[in-house]
This record gives structure tokens, sequence and C-alpha cells, in this order.
């Protein structure tokens, strides 16, 4: 089963919990099994409180676009902004090797996601961020 | 499930207890820590209960090693118990587990 969804958020951090919500219920109805699920909100949310930080630097009142596209195989979120663009080094992740306090939100998205990439769209940041699915695991309509 | 966070303080001896509940995150994080700082100044030895904390991202994370530095630099104790399968999760993923002193359970804090 395909399907697409698409959410614009505010670049508000009161809204992270909506966009979790969102992302949470999209891999329940793909069928991840509930770590998985876990694990992909927080790459999700990690990915959007990034932008809010860093693309906005902390503005309140831009958009974030969050794009969904599933099918059997796998699921691939969209993050669409119109902020700064990031740092190259940033994207990468920082290697863990000490106490400091940046980088680990994308070195959660690494550890978590299956792949992550970045470009740029139209004049908008995009980072994808794809999580594989176990095998024809999309729930039935209504379950 | 509670959406956003709440901490309340109580005491129990000597050791400060700090109970938290709810998801942390980039809009609750700060308060936190603002939260956590506060409650070191006045005591030796500080206990945080994340029992009741249903979510935690990397700035949640920060906060608490935050304070930890702090408790370090003022050569305060803090320990973190009520670390369920979410909150160990991201702090596995992060290689955070081995700087915290983490206890099982509130009876371990206060007797261990």
């Amino acid at each position: 089963m395909d399907f697409h969804l698409k959410l614009v958020v505010p670049s508000d951090p009161r809204f992270l919990s909506i966009a979790r919500h969102v992302v949470s219920e999209v891999s329940a109805i793909c069928g991840l099994p509930d770590e998985a699920r876990q694990g992909v909100t927080l790459a999700l949310d990690e990915a959007v409180a990034n932008v809010i930080r860093h693309a906005y630097k902390n503005r309140n009142d831009q958009e974030i676009e969050l794009d969904c596209q599933a099918n059997d195989e796998r699921i691939v979120f969209r993050l669409l902004d119109e902020g700064e663009p990031p740092d190259p080094a940033r994207i990468c992740g920082q290697p863990l090797d000490d106490v400091s306090l940046s980088g680990r939100g994308t070195h959660l998205m690494r550890a978590i996601m299956d792949e992550m990439s970045y470009k740029q769209t139209s004049g908008k940041n995009e980072l994808r961020l794809v999580k594989n699915l176990p095998r024809a695991q999309v729930s039935p309509a209504g379950g | 499930m509670q959406r956003t966070m709440a901490a309340s303080t109580r005491s129990a001896g000597e050791i400060t207890i700090v109970d938290l509940v709810g998801q942390i995150d980039l809009g609750s994080s700060p308060a936190l820590r603002k939260t956590l700082l506060n409650s070191l100044k006045t005591t030796n030895h500080m206990a945080i209960n994340l029992g009741g904390v249903s979510y935690i991202d990397s700035s949640g994370i920060a906060s608490l090693v935050e304070v930890l530095k702090e408790a370090q630099n003022t050569k305060k104790r803090l320990v973190l118990f009520g670390v369920g399968g979410a909150v160990f999760q991201v702090l596995q993923l992060t290689r955070l587990t081995g700087i915290f002193e983490i206890a099982q359970t509130e009876e371990q804090v206060l007797h261990g």
C-alpha cells in the first residue's frame, strides 16, 4: 500500500509534539515495531528541532514542511524549510568521543535511520530520512 | 500520556528528589535545565526521577548533562533513577549511559 502525507508545522517548539505524533502514527500504519517506531519518532523530532534552531535561528514564525511517502518497502520522510542552509559538517554528525553537547541530534538521526541526505530543492533546504520496513508490514485499512 | 513536562521537588533526608513527568523536548528542556540547576543550588545530593518521562530528545539529555557537569564542578552528587525504555534508549544511542550514576529505584537511591 502506497500513501503520501504532508504536514506543515510552525517553527515553534510547541508543535514538536504534533510532528512526533504524526510520525509515530505513520510508522505504526507501516507496521514498524514499537522500538523502531520510537526511534523514527525521535529521529524526526531531532530533525525538526534542528531546523528550528539552526535553519530558522529559533524564529517561531516560519514554516517547516514534513512530507511522508510510504510503500511496502520504506518510509521516506522529507523535511523542507526556507531557512539558512546547514553546515555540511553538521549534517555529517560529530564523533561522540566526549561529552560535548552539540551534534548529538544529528548523530541520533544517522544511528536510527537507514538513509540520510541533504540537498537544496527550489531554493529550500531538503533533508531526506529513510526507514526501511520489515517485509510486508503495512497494516490493513482500519487496523 | 502527559504531553507537557512537569517537575516537582521533594526531600528525603538530605537528598533532594526531582520528579519529572511528561515529554522533554526542545520546547521544555530550557525550563528543565533551569529547574534542575536551581534545585542543585540548595542541596549536595540530588536525585532525578525519570520514571514519569515518556519521551526525551537530545536537548533534554543535554540539559541533564549540563546539570551533571555543574554537580561535578561543585562536588555534589547527582543520580538518575526510574530510567525507562525510551529514556535509556536515547542515553544508549548518545553513548551517555556511562557518565551518569543510575539507580534502578528510589529505594536504591535512598539506601544504596
